[in-house]
Formats: C-alpha cells, sequence, structure tokens
C-alpha cells in the first residue's frame, strides 16, 4: 500500500461567485521512502497539495489517503494526532518556537509526538539528530542566535526527530544561501536514505530538483508531469 | 511541563507589557488589602468597643424593652424585672459562658448649673458589672463605683461639656414610673475616658441601689442582664439557643449585632464599597489582560500556525495562552500580596487617624482613637487566587480565539 493515495482531489477556495480552484482533480500516489519534489509556478497548487497532503486542510472532492486513513473523514483532533505522529513539517521561515533553545525546540517536537517516554532516550536522540544536522555545538542556543542556515537544520531536526513517516518541505531554501541549501538537502538526502523517511518538497529553486528522485510539475491546479529518476 | 515552559517564556517576551499589567493586578491587590485590613481593623475595635462598654456578647430583657431602646425612645423603668435563679441559671448554662451582670438603664436629663443634657442611666451591680465591661479599666479621675454610694460616674466627654470634676455635683431628673420625674443628686465620683465615644458622652454609671430606690423599684431590679462570653464568634448561635430556651418566659435574648444593626449595615457597606472599588480595579486590570493576550495571538500567530502542524491540539494552544495569563495574574498578586504585607504592617502597628478625615462618633461608630488596621492571611490566599482566576477567565476568548485559527491561514499569517 502506498504510503499517500489521492483520487481526483479537488480544492476550491472562497465562497459563492468569488470562488478559486486550487487543485483540479488531482490523482498522485507517494511510495514509503520517496524524495519527491513538487515545482511549478506561483498559485499553480502546488502549497495547497502539500497542505492537503500534510492533513492541514481538506479536499472539497476526492479522497485523500494517508497511511491508509482519509483524512476527510478525519475530526480536527484526529488530524492533529496524525501531524503529531506521522508527519513533519520544514517551512521557508523556519517558524522555530523564539522562546525556546535549539534543543528544546527539538524536544518538543519529540514530547508532544509522545513517541519516546524516557527522558534519558529522549535526551539522546535530541542530542543525536542535531549532532546528525551539524548543530552538536550550538544546541543551547535559542533562534534569534543562529543563522538562517542554522534555522533550517534545526528544522529538518525538529521534523525528523519524531520519526515520522512523512516530511513536507515548503521552500525550504528559499531564504538560504546556495551552499546553505545544498548542506540542508544533504542533510535531508541522508535522513532519507538512513531512515526511509518520505521527503515531499515544493519548491522553486533548481538545486532542490537536482537532488529529487522524483518530479512532479505541477500547473493550473492540475499535475502536468510525473517523472522518476534513478 | 513543556507547553508551562512556553508560556512561561512568552511572559518575558514583552516585559513591559507583562510588568504594566501585573501592576494593574498588584494594585488592585494592594487596595484590597489595604482596605479589608481598614475594615477588618474598624469592626473589630468597633465591636470590642460596643461590647467591652455598651452592649456584651449577649444581652436578655423583654420584647417591648428592646423596641424601645432601638427606636431610641424614652427608657421607662416599667419594663425592669427581678431576674429569677431559673433565668440565670439558663444563662449560666449557655456555652462559652464567662460573666453576667444585670443592669438597670433608665433615661434621664443630666444637670450641672443652668444646662441640661439628655443621658442614659445605667444602674450598676458593683460586684459584677467588672467582669462583664471594662469601663473601669478606664478611669482617669476619683473611683469607680463600689458598694451601694451614691456618686456616678461619668465620661470625660459629658464632664468636659459641664466642667466638671470629681466631687462636683449633678442633678439628675430620671425618668420615673407613670413619666413622672425624679430629681436625684450627689457628687461625681469618677470620671472614665472610654474608646467609645457615645458612652464617655451619653451614659452615667451609678449603683443599682441608689437608683431603684430613687424609681421606686426593688433595689434587685434590672431591665437588661448584660452576659459575657468567652468568644464573640459565640455571640450570634448562643444568643438564639438562649432565646429559644426563654420562649414563654417573657424575655428574649439577642446578640450584640442584633443590638447594632446599625454597625452591621455599616460593616456590609463598608465591604460591599471594598469589593466594589476592587471589581473596577480588576475590570481594568482584565480588559488589559484581553488587551494582551489579543496582542500576543496576532503577534505569534505563525507560530500558533507552526504548533497546530506539529500536532498540538486546540485545547493545548489554549493552555498555553491560559498558562500566561495565569502567569501574569501570579506576577501581580504576588507583587500585591508582597506589599500589601508591608502596608497592613503599617495600618496594624501604626494605624492611621481619622480625625483629620471624619467624626466617627458623629456617625455612631464607637471609635475614638486611631484605627489600627488587622492581618488576615486567608484575604491574602483569596485575593491572591481571585487574582489568577480573573486573569485566567479574561485570556479565554482571545485564548480560543488564537487556538481556532485555521493552521495553513496562520502558517502564512492571513
Amino acid at each position: 500500500m502506498a504510503l499517500l493515495e489521492m483520487e481526483r482531489v479537488e480544492k476550491i477556495y472562497g465562497q459563492g461567485e468569488v470562488q478559486v480552484l486550487a487543485l483540479r482533480g488531482v490523482d498522485l500516489e507517494i511510495e514509503e521512502g520517496e524524495f519527491a519534489t513538487v515545482f511549478g509556478p506561483s498559485g499553480s497548487g502546488k502549497t495547497t497539495l502539500l497542505n492537503l497532503i500534510g492533513a492541514l486542510d481538506k479536499p472539497t472532492g476526492g479522497t485523500v489517503k494517508l497511511n491508509g486513513c482519509e483524512i476527510g473523514q478525519m475530526s480536527k483532533n484526529e488530524l492533529a494526532g496524525l501531524r503529531r505522529k506521522d508527519i513533519g513539517f520544514i517551512f521557508q521561515s523556519y517558524n522555530l518556537i523564539p522562546v525556546l533553545s535549539a534543543y528544546e525546540n527539538v524536544e518538543f517536537a519529540l514530547t508532544i509526538a509522545r513517541k519516546d517516554r524516557s527522558r534519558e532516550k529522549k535526551t539522546q536522540k535530541v542530542k543525536d539528530i542535531l549532532r546528525r544536522v551539524g548543530l552538536g555545538d550550538m544546541m543551547h542556543r535559542r533562534p534569534n542566535q543562529l543563522s538562517g542556515g542554522q534555522k533550517q537544520r534545526v528544522a529538518v531536526a525538529r521534523a525528523l526527530v519524531k520519526e515520522p513517516r512523512l516530511i513536507l518541505a515548503d521552500e525550504p531554501t528559499a531564504n538560504l544561501d546556495s551552499e546553505t541549501s545544498r548542506e540542508v538537502l544533504e542533510i535531508m538526502l541522508r535522513m532519507n536514505r538512513e531512515l526511509n523517511t518520505t521527503f515531499i518538497f515544493s519548491t522553486h529553486d533548481p538545486m532542490v530538483m537536482e537532488y529529487a528522485r522524483r518530479l512532479l510539475e505541477i500547473r493550473d491546479g492540475m499535475i502536468s508531469r510525473d517523472e522518476r529518476r534513478s | 511541563m513543556y507547553l508551562l515552559t512556553i508560556a512561561l517564556r512568552n511572559l518575558l517576551r514583552r516585559r513591559g507589557r507583562t510588568f504594566l499589567i501585573a501592576s494593574i493586578l498588584a494594585l488592585a491587590v494592594i487596595f484590597f488589602l489595604f482596605m479589608e485590613s481598614l475594615m477588618s481593623g474598624v469592626m473589630d475595635t468597633t465591636f470590642s468597643n460596643l461590647v467591652d462598654f455598651e452592649t456584651p456578647h449577649i444581652e436578655v430583657a423583654t420584647g417591648e424593652f428592646f423596641a424601645r431602646a432601638d427606636d431610641d425612645q424614652v427608657l421607662p423603668p416599667g419594663e425592669s424585672f427581678i431576674p429569677d435563679e431559673t433565668v440565670l441559671a439558663e444563662i449560666r448554662a449557655v456555652e462559652g459562658f464567662s460573666a453576667l451582670t444585670p443592669v438597670l438603664d433608665i433615661s434621664a436629663d443630666f444637670a450641672a448649673g443652668k444646662y441640661e443634657f439628655p443621658v442614659m442611666v445605667r444602674a450598676i451591680d458593683p460586684g459584677t458589672f467588672g467582669e462583664v465591661f471594662k469601663t473601669g479599666d478606664y478611669l482617669v479621675g476619683g473611683d469607680f463605683i463600689e458598694g451601694d454610694e451614691p456618686g456616678v460616674v461619668i465620661g470625660e466627654q459629658l464632664a468636659g461639656v459641664f466642667d466638671l470634676e470629681v466631687g462636683d455635683s449633678y442633678v439628675l431628673h430620671l425618668h420615673g414610673q407613670r413619666g413622672a420625674p425624679v430629681k436625684l443628686q450627689g457628687q461625681v465620683a469618677g470620671i472614665v475616658s472610654v474608646p467609645n465615644p457615645d458612652m464617655n458622652l451619653r451614659v452615667v454609671l451609678m449603683a443599682r441601689e441608689p437608683a431603684a430606690s430613687a424609681i421606686r423599684l426593688d433595689e434587685a431590679s434590672a431591665n437588661r442582664i448584660m452576659v459575657r462570653l468567652e468568644n464573640r464568634d459565640q455571640a450570634v448561635s448562643q444568643a438564639e439557643v438562649l432565646g429559644r430556651k426563654m420562649e414563654g418566659s417573657g424575655l428574649e435574648a439577642r446578640s450584640y449585632r442584633e443590638a447594632a444593626e446599625f454597625l452591621v449595615s455599616l460593616e456590609a457597606w463598608g465591604y460591599l464599597e471594598t469589593y466594589f472599588i476592587l471589581a473596577l480595579f480588576l475590570l481594568v486590570g482584565a480588559i488589559g489582560i484581553i488587551s494582551v493576550m489579543v496582542l500576543a495571538a496576532i503577534e505569534r500567530v505563525k507560530e500558533i500556525g507552526m504548533m497546530k502542524a506539529m500536532g498540538l491540539t486546540e485545547g493545548e494552544i489554549v493552555r498555553v495562552f491560559v498558562l500566561e495569563a495565569a502567569g501574569v495574574g501570579a506576577i501581580g498578586g504576588a507583587i500585591g500580596c508582597l506589599l500589601g504585607a508591608v502596608v497592613v504592617f503599617f495600618m496594624e502597628t501604626y494605624g492611621i487617624s481619622m480625625e483629620a478625615f471624619l467624626d466617627l462618633g458623629a456617625l455612631g461608630v464607637p471609635i475614638a482613637d486611631r484605627i489600627y488596621g488587622a492581618w488576615n492571611a486567608f484575604s491574602f490566599v483569596v485575593i491572591f487566587v481571585f487574582v489568577v482566576v480573573v486573569a485566567v477567565a479574561a485570556s479565554l476568548v482571545p485564548a480560543y480565539w488564537a487556538a481556532r485559527k485555521d493552521p495553513v491561514d496562520a502558517i502564512q499569517h492571513r
């Protein structure tokens, strides 16, 4: 069974006469361990697609099944539970909690996922993931004491620490220089290989597309190209 | 635990704002503690001065006598009785009983020179009066009443009105039986200065035997039996118990609180006023908290979106805001309690003189000296909890507003 199954998915924003058809009958399957990129021009529906995959939003029509669960039928709390355990998010503007240190931001994600109850194991896991993203010596810094690249690494660590089945990254390199972008992408690729975590990116960045093993082009709310690379 | 950590650290994000709102709440707490201490002190002194010099914990008399006394009517000796042993035994059996003394209160006009002044003559039993009242301890001149001597003891204020000293002569026109005035004259035996203005000015104490015989009553006659208990708090319940026991005897029992309905109302009004002003302060504080929480929710909308994306439920996000508001309330409450304790300490130690502001005696409040505050640890606990509860209640609407934001809109700050 695929990790993600989307059938004839539609998403309409607005009401009455002012309606925007953001997705028009999208069919998509994503297998476990994929490293896929959704690209396309602005307003083509990339973010809408990611929001539906990430159980942040419900489709207007069609079905979205994540891990066998149809998100259109789930309550708010069930969706929160799904996101808590199985989905990690990485955003363009990092969205770290400013009052928590890098370590605490990552530990917070692990705590709310409620996957690891032992304090010692949790500490070990957080330290380990922060070392793996290259922040072993900066874990007690607050977000305002970190550079853009370092913040994005914390965001990556935060998304990975709970070992979700799926990580969604919305324009993760948009605020980073090319060298830092490459470093962050390398980390994500390594995690994909080591942990078999599925990554789906939404991007304009050609560098991200270089790394992707599956390219999904979206135009006018429909997937216009689906290309797999070896 | 993490929600608490986030909430507490959020408090420090906008220190100025947190401090401002906490200060308003602290002001409310200080005001409340000051007023509560003042009210407790005033009422404690008021009732002590009432119980120690005027009306003790329980008084027993006929219903007609109580009605006349309450209406400030002339007290004729017609409602007098000779307390029998059964009645006295019932009074002594009251829980917490300490002492009793019979008195004969008679309306009179006090004259010295060419002036007259309406007073109440309290004819006392010198042997037991001191066990119930403390008037004797406040003698400033002469001697207190002993035996059946005809001399009177008057208050310093009454002495001042007539420019009397110990040994000076007086004339009393007692309202005798059937309204006929009875003239009684003698000398001032002693002058007292009690902290109850009414007793200082309007009461003349004398031995019961000469007063009773002047108005042709048996020397054992009394129209009130004054009862002192070990504890003021027992008065109301024990007066009720005694009242039930005396049903059918023609006598009634009532506590000092029933006898001083005006003071009880004053106490209620005082507290009502305190709570009203407290409510105004807290309303300002609550509005402040609502504004702070709304601003915080707007400022942190992306953060809220991220938290929801990470899987936090609406309830958990509400908790972050509520904990933060509780923190503001706790800081305000703690500062208020600390500063309030200093204020109450000064109130209790040094008190304040109300002379410059108002004449309490003229208002019918039996206090002639400074007003002292009183400690009430329970008030500190109550106001602290109350302020935190108000802060939490004020945060609920903005907290739910923030928590219900759509995660997609929140992340994109729409």
